[in-house]
C-alpha cells in the first residue's frame, strides 16, 4: 500500500477530433500495459488511485475484483485490462461521472443500488462528452444513466438486469434523460424494464443495438430528430414505442416477436414526419401501431406474420405506405374510425400484398386491379375490437368473400391502386436501387 | 384361464349398448358416404400439412402451429357436416330396421346410445387418421414444436364431431321423416357453422361499451362451432391471437388455463343436453 500504481500521463488536445483521441489514448494505454508492474493484491482502494489522478490521465486497471461506488469528478479514462470486476457497495450508483470527457472502458461493472427514484445505476453520468464502452453491466438496476449530459457516446457495452425483480420494479437498460447529442451504439441489453428508455433527448443516434426480453424494447418520448438503424428489439413484452417525437428517421431496424397481449413491433404516437425504410417487423401481436401521427413515410418494409399488421387511429393521417411487403399477416389492417387517408402507393408503386387476388395481364409488375386492403370483417374489427373473437370462422370468411364479390359491400376506402406482383423485385435489383 | 377371459369378453359383448354400437359401426363403414366424407377429409388434411410444408423456405412458418390453424378452417366447416349428415342417415335410417330395432328387448336410450357411439367411433376413427397422415407430414418434415398443442387440438375435433352427432340425433328425432331430416340437418349447419356467427356481428357492430363485449363473449356459448373454435387457436397458437380481446376473454373466463377447461366444459355440456333431450323424445315417441 505504499506506492501508488502507475498511471499514465495522456493529454489530448482538445482540438483533436474524437477519434483521433479515441486511437491516442489506447496506444498510450498499450505501451504503460507493457511496462506495468503488477498491482497489490485486489481490493487495494481503485478509489484512492482515482483521486491522485489528475485531469487527462489514464488509469489503467487489471484483473480482479475492485470496490466501487467511484466518483469520476476529473477527466480521466479508467481501462480496464482483461475485465477487471467494479463491484458496488449495494447503494448508490456503481460509477458515477461527473466530469467531462471520462471514458470508462473495458470493465465488468455490477451490484449497483437498489432505489428507482435515486437513479441507481450501474454507470450514472451527469456530464459532457464521456465514453462508455465495451463494459459488461450485470446485476444493476439501470445500466447506464445519462442524466443532463450531451455528447457522450455509449458503444458496446452489455447490459442484463435484475431478472429476479418484477418488471416494474427493474430500470431501464439506457436511460437517457433531458441529454442531447449522444450515440449509443453496438449494446446489448436484456432482462431490464425498458432496454432503452429515452426522454427529452434530441438528436440521439442509435445504432447496431440489441435489446431482447424486456418489457419495452424502446421506450421513447419528446426526442426529436433522432435516427435508429440497424437495431434489433425482439422478444419483448411490449416492443418498441415512439411518443411525442419529430423527424425521426428508422432504418434497417428488426422489430420481432413482441407478442404479449396487444403487444406491437412498432408504436408511434404523436410522431409525425417520420421515415421507415427497410425495417423488418416479424411475428408481432400487432406490427405497427399509429396514432395520431401524420406524414410518415415508410417504404421498403418488410411487415410479416403478425396478428395485425397495421393498426391505424383515423387521427393517424396523410402516410405514405410503398413498396413495402406485407406478408401472411392474419390480417393487414384496422383502423379505428372511419379512414385514415393514407397513401397507399407513390408514383405508381404500391405495396406488395400476399393477399392480393388480382392480376397483372400487361406485365409490368404492377396488379392491374386495386387491393382492398380490408374486408368488411376488418371494418368490424376496428369498429368493436371483440369481433376479433371472430378471427377464422367461418362467418368471417363469408364476409370476406362477400366483398370481394360484391363491391358494394366495401365499407372502408382504404386501398392500393397499385399493388406490386413480385416481392423478390422489392429487395433485390431495381427498386433497391432507387432507395435514398 | 381361456374361459375366464371369454366369459368377461362375453360378459362386454353382450352388453346391448355395444352390441349396437358394434353393428352401427359395421353399417356406417359400408356406408359410402362415410367413405367418401372420411376420403375428404383425409385429403384435405393432407393437402393442407403439405401446403404447409411447401410454405417453409422463405417465409419459415410451417411448424405445426400454423398449419394446424388453417387446419381449424377446414374442421369448423366438414366435421359438423360429416356428424350431422351420419347421425341423420342412421337415426333416420329404413323404417323397417328401425322398427326392428327398437322392437328387440333393450331400452331405447340403450339403442340411441349404442347408435351414437357406432357412429362416433365411425368418424372418430376417420378424423384420427386424417390427424396422424397429416401430423406424420409436418411431423416428419419440420420437427416436433408445437405438437401439444396439434393433440389437444385432434381431441377437440373429436369432441365437435360428437357434439354434432348428439344434435343431429335430436334433430332427426324431432324432424321425423327422413327427407324433413336432412333439410332440417342442412339448415342446422348453415345455422352453426355461418348464420349464427354472421348475426353475432352484426349484432357487434351496433353495440358499444363493454357490456357489448360481454354479450359477445356470451354469445360463444351459444354455438359449439365457436367454443371448438376459440378453444383450438387459444392452445394451437396462443391466446394472443385474439389481441386484447383475448385478454379481456381469459380474465372473464378465468385465466388462461382455466378458460380452456371452461370452453370445453362448455362443449360437454352440448352433448349432454341434446342426448338427454334426445332421451326425453324418443322415450314418448311413437316409433
Amino acid at each position: 500500500m505504499t506506492a501508488l500504481p502507475p498511471t499514465a500521463g495522456t493529454h489530448p488536445g482538445r482540438s483533436a477530433g474524437m477519434r483521433r483521441e479515441c486511437c491516442m489514448l489506447f496506444v498510450a494505454a498499450f505501451l504503460v500495459g507493457g511496462v506495468y508492474q503488477p498491482l497489490p493484491a485486489a481490493g487495494q482502494s481503485l478509489i484512492s488511485r482515482i483521486a491522485a489522478a489528475r485531469p487527462g490521465d489514464t488509469v489503467l486497471v487489471r484483473g480482479g475484483v475492485w470496490e466501487g461506488d467511484l466518483v469520476l469528478d476529473q477527466r480521466i479514462a479508467l481501462i480496464g485490462v482483461g475485465m477487471p470486476v467494479i463491484r458496488g457497495s449495494g447503494n448508490g450508483s456503481t460509477i458515477t461521472i461527473t466530469a467531462d470527457s471520462c471514458t470508462v472502458a473495458g470493465f465488468v461493472i455490477e451490484r449497483c443500488g437498489r432505489m428507482l427514484v435515486h437513479e441507481d445505476a450501474g454507470i450514472l453520468v451527469r456530464s459532457k462528452g464521456n465514453r462508455i464502452l465495451r463494459n459488461r453491466l450485470r446485476d444493476i438496476l439501470f445500466g447506464v444513466y445519462l442524466f443532463r449530459g450531451r455528447g457522450n457516446t455509449i458503444d458496446g457495452n452489455e447490459i442484463t438486469g435484475r431478472r429476479h425483480l418484477d418488471v416494474g420494479q427493474r430500470g431501464s437498460g439506457i436511460h437517457v434523460y433531458d441529454s442531447p447529442w449522444n450515440v449509443i451504439a453496438g449494446n446489448t441489453v436484456t432482462d431490464v424494464r425498458d432496454g432503452i428508455y429515452i426522454q427529452n433527448a434530441n438528436h440521439t443516434h442509435i445504432e447496431r443495438n440489441n435489446v431482447h426480453h424486456v418489457r419495452y424494447g424502446l421506450h421513447y418520448m419528446y426526442a426529436d430528430s433522432n435516427t435508429f438503424l440497424g437495431n434489433r428489439f425482439e422478444d419483448n413484452a411490449a416492443g418498441a414505442a415512439v411518443m411525442y417525437s419529430r423527424g425521426i428517421v428508422m432504418r434497417h431496424n428488426v422489430f420481432a416477436r413482441n407478442r404479449a397481449f396487444s403487444a406491437f413491433g412498432v408504436l408511434l404516437q404523436d410522431c409525425h414526419g417520420l421515415v421507415a425504410d427497410s425495417n423488418i417487423i416479424d411475428d408481432n401481436a400487432i406490427g405497427i401501431f399509429l396514432e395520431n401521427s401524420r406524414h410518415g413515410r415508410f417504404r421498403h418494409n418488410i411487415i410479416a406474420r403478425n396478428d395485425l399488421a397495421l393498426q391505424m387511429f383515423q387521427n393517424a393521417d396523410g402516410n405514405t405506405f410503398t413498396e413495402n411487403a406485407f406478408i401472411d399477416n392474419l390480417s393487414p389492417l384496422v383502423v379505428v374510425g372511419k379512414r385514415t387517408g393514407s397513401r397507399w402507393s407513390d408514383g405508381g408503386r404500391g405495396n406488395y400484398w400476399s393477399g392480393y387476388e388480382g392480376y397483372d395481364l400487361d406485365g409490368d409488375g404492377v396488379g392491374d386491379v386495386p387491393m382492398r386492403i380490408q374486408n368488411v370483417f376488418h371494418y368490424l374489427e376496428g369498429r368493436n375490437s371483440a369481433v376479433r373473437l371472430f378471427l377464422y370462422s367461418p362467418a368471417s370468411q363469408a364476409l370476406a368473400a362477400a366483398s370481394a364479390a360484391f363491391p358494394i359491400m366495401q365499407l372502408t376506402e382504404e386501398s392500393d391502386p397499385h399493388p406490386l406482383m413480385d416481392r423478390e423485385r422489392l429487395f433485390t435489383g431495381h427498386a433497391m436501387g432507387r432507395n435514398p | 384361464m381361456k374361459t375366464a377371459k371369454r366369459a368377461r369378453t362375453d360378459a362386454v359383448a353382450t352388453s346391448p349398448i355395444v352390441l349396437i354400437a358394434q353393428r352401427e359401426l359395421t353399417i356406417t363403414v359400408r356406408n359410402r358416404w362415410t367413405v367418401i366424407m372420411a376420403g375428404v377429409f383425409g385429403v384435405l388434411m393432407l393437402v393442407i400439412a403439405w401446403a404447409g410444408v411447401a410454405a417453409e423456405g422463405f417465409d419459415g412458418m410451417a411448424d405445426f402451429t400454423r398449419t394446424s390453424a388453417s387446419m381449424v378452417n377446414l374442421v369448423l366447416y366438414v366435421v359438423p357436416l360429416m356428424a350431422l349428415v351420419l347421425a341423420t342417415l342412421s337415426f333416420a335410417g329404413d323404417r323397417g330396421t328401425t322398427e326392428l330395432l327398437f322392437s328387440q328387448p333393450v331400452s331405447r336410450t340403450e339403442v340411441m346410445l349404442g347408435k351414437i357411439a357406432g357412429l362416433f367411433v365411425a368418424i372418430g376413427g376417420a378424423m384420427v387418421a386424417g390427424f396422424i397422415v397429416s401430423g406424420g407430414v409436418v411431423l416428419f418434415q419440420t420437427g416436433t414444436h408445437g405438437i401439444g398443442g396439434f393433440i389437444a387440438f385432434a381431441v377437440m375435433t373429436l369432441l365437435l364431431g360428437l357434439i354434432f352427432l348428439c344434435v343431429g340425433a335430436l334433430a332427426t328425432m324431432l324432424a321425423g321423416r327422413r327427407p324433413r331430416s336432412f333439410g332440417f340437418a342442412i339448415l342446422l349447419w348453415f345455422h352453426f357453422v355461418l348464420f349464427y356467427d354472421l348475426v353475432v356481428l352484426g349484432l357487434a357492430s351496433q353495440l358499444r361499451g363493454q357490456s357489448a363485449v360481454t354479450a359477445l363473449f356470451l354469445t360463444l356459448f351459444g354455438n359449439p362451432v365457436d367454443l371448438v373454435r376459440v378453444a383450438s387457436l387459444i392452445v394451437l397458437d396462443n391466446e394472443t391471437i385474439f389481441g386484447a380481446t383475448g385478454a379481456a376473454l381469459l380474465r372473464f373466463l378465468g385465466g388462461p388455463e382455466v378458460s380452456v377447461l371452461v370452453l370445453v366444459v362448455a362443449a360437454i355440456l352440448w352433448v349432454a343436453l341434446p342426448l338427454l333431450w334426445a332421451h326425453a323424445v324418443l322415450r314418448s315417441q311413437d316409433i
